[in-house]
């Protein structure tokens, strides 16, 4: 949550066309979903790391933090690969049984966890979420409702912290003591607020709906408050990165290094 | 009851396939920002219980897969259009990856389409008019079934020991979290009376 409210900071990065950085994320994560060798994926993490901390002007150390999570994934993905792929067997114990096709699969689409990673938190970091709603409004030709539409739930889910906060103290409030004196709380508790919290927020998304069509939403034309251009640069950013990734992919195939999905199997 | 409801459907049949409106759109965000917020709690303390089981922390997880289906079943019954559910799945993954930063990254996108796709196919098939445990339970298999052959590919499951197994726990899971708990849901929301002016309340209404 601290990500998303997080005021960006002016950088290069920061300066690019949220639209384009998008699909250039998009593009690059697709492309890296049939990379199946622990060395391409590597590389483009390291380079990745590079160009986000360098062209993004963030501390490596937000950096890093923000990686923990996909360090988890990518560890869950790299021992299930190492503990359940069969083939030939370098260490066995009991039912536990680690081969060479699980180390190398496993180690692959961990590097490639990481490389998506890397390259998220480079766009969630160096992005202005309303700058991209207005973006997508403009560039991407997104309708003006689901665009404000969008922009509202963005409001609402900076909200959803403090409510839930607020419906947890008021449950707290009536449920029942331990003889301690703490409150006693199970799963269901959290049923009932998750419930609350659901009931709460369609309550205020319909006046919402209804506030933004009072005010005239969806008459035409329609103009843009801080309008968001596509300017050179962002076509040369585009183009450059693209390109990048597919050179660095046709290396590592000439070199040998490459392996597609064929590995899995 | 399909009989007397066919007279106002076939005199906006020209826009009903488009004719969405604000409220609408609004809910779907809503969906999207709750059950992405809500996900999001959960994820924080699954990261930390998934760290402690070690290796068996993966299976355990595919348990829990049938939750991240239910914005799609909850978002059709109450608004009963087209594309409702795939529409739902993708705003609740964009609200995901590009707010809440998730550790999947933009691929997420198309996990979500695909779990939309299957999990409104069921309903599209009754022309939404059927709300029924089976629907529900249908489309929690079908939206657990489809996007297991691409989550396999994507976290190299193909080719391991437990394919089969993770297929049933992930079935059996998107039965009962993600189908016959959204009909739960949507029954105990339609009982507080905050969908009342939706598609699901005028349904009641002609009822």
């Amino acid at each position: 949550m601290s990500v998303a409210t997080a005021p960006v900071r002016d950088s290069p990065l920061a300066r690019r066309n949220p639209t384009v950085k998008l699909a250039v994320l998009f593009v690059a994560s697709v492309a890296l979903l049939f990379v199946l060798d622990p060395v391409t994926p590597s590389i483009v993490y390291l380079v990745g790391l590079i160009g986000v901390t360098v062209g993004g002007r963030l501390p490596l150390r937000a950096v890093l933090t923000a990686q923990l999570p996909f360090l988890a994934f990518a560890l869950g993905v790299f021992s299930i690969n190492v503990l359940s792929r069969p083939g030939t067997v370098l260490w066995q114990e009991g039912p536990l049984r680690v081969t060479v096709e699980g180390l190398v699969v496993g180690a692959a689409l961990a590097a490639r966890t990481l490389a998506i990673g890397i390259l998220s938190i480079g766009y969630v970091l160096t992005t202005d979420s309303l700058a991209l709603m207005t973006s997508l409004h403009q560039n991407a030709r997104l309708g003006a409702r689901p665009s404000y539409a969008l922009m509202a739930g963005y409001r609402l889910l900076q909200q959803l912290p403090g409510e839930w906060a607020a419906i947890r103290a008021a449950q707290a409030v009536r449920a029942p003591l331990r003889r301690d004196g703490t409150v006693r709380r199970g799963a269901a508790s959290f049923g009932r607020a998750a419930f609350a919290l659901l009931v709460l927020a369609i309550r205020r998304g319909e006046r919402m709906a209804q506030s933004l069509e009072s005010r005239g939403l969806g008459l035409q034309p329609r103009t843009v408050w801080h309008p968001v251009r596509i300017g050179p640069i962002d076509a040369v950013f585009g183009v450059a990165v693209v390109t990048g990734l597919g050179i660095l992919i046709a290396a590592a195939g000439l070199s040998g290094l490459l392996s597609g999905p064929g590995a899995l199997f | 009851m399909a009989t007397t409801t066919t007279p106002p459907r076939s005199r906006r049949s020209t826009s009903w396939l488009f004719a969405w409106q604000l409220k609408d759109i609004m809910l779907l965000v809503v969906l999207g920002a709750v059950f992405g917020f809500l996900y999001w709690a959960l994820v924080q303390g699954w990261i930390a219980l998934s760290v402690a089981t070690g290796p068996f922390g993966d299976l355990t997880q595919h348990a829990l897969l049938g939750g991240w289906l239910l914005v799609a079943p909850i978002a059709i019954a109450i608004i009963r259009r087209p594309f409702a559910g795939v529409i739902a799945e993708i705003i609740a993954s964009v609200i995901e990856v590009v707010f809440l930063g998730s550790a999947v990254g933009p691929l997420l996108f198309v996990a979500a389409a695909i779990q939309g796709i299957g999990s409104e196919l069921p309903f599209a098939l009754t022309r939404y008019r059927r709300y029924n445990w089976l629907v529900y339970a249908l489309s929690g298999a079908l939206g657990a079934g489809l996007v297991f052959f691409y989550s396999a590919f994507r976290s190299g499951w193909y080719g391991t020991d437990l394919l089969l197994v993770r297929l049933v726990i992930q079935v059996v899971s998107g039965i009962v979290l993600g189908g016959l708990l959204a009909k739960v849901i949507v029954d105990a929301l339609a009982r507080t009376g905050v969908v009342d002016n939706f598609a699901i309340g005028r349904a009641r209404l002609d009822r």
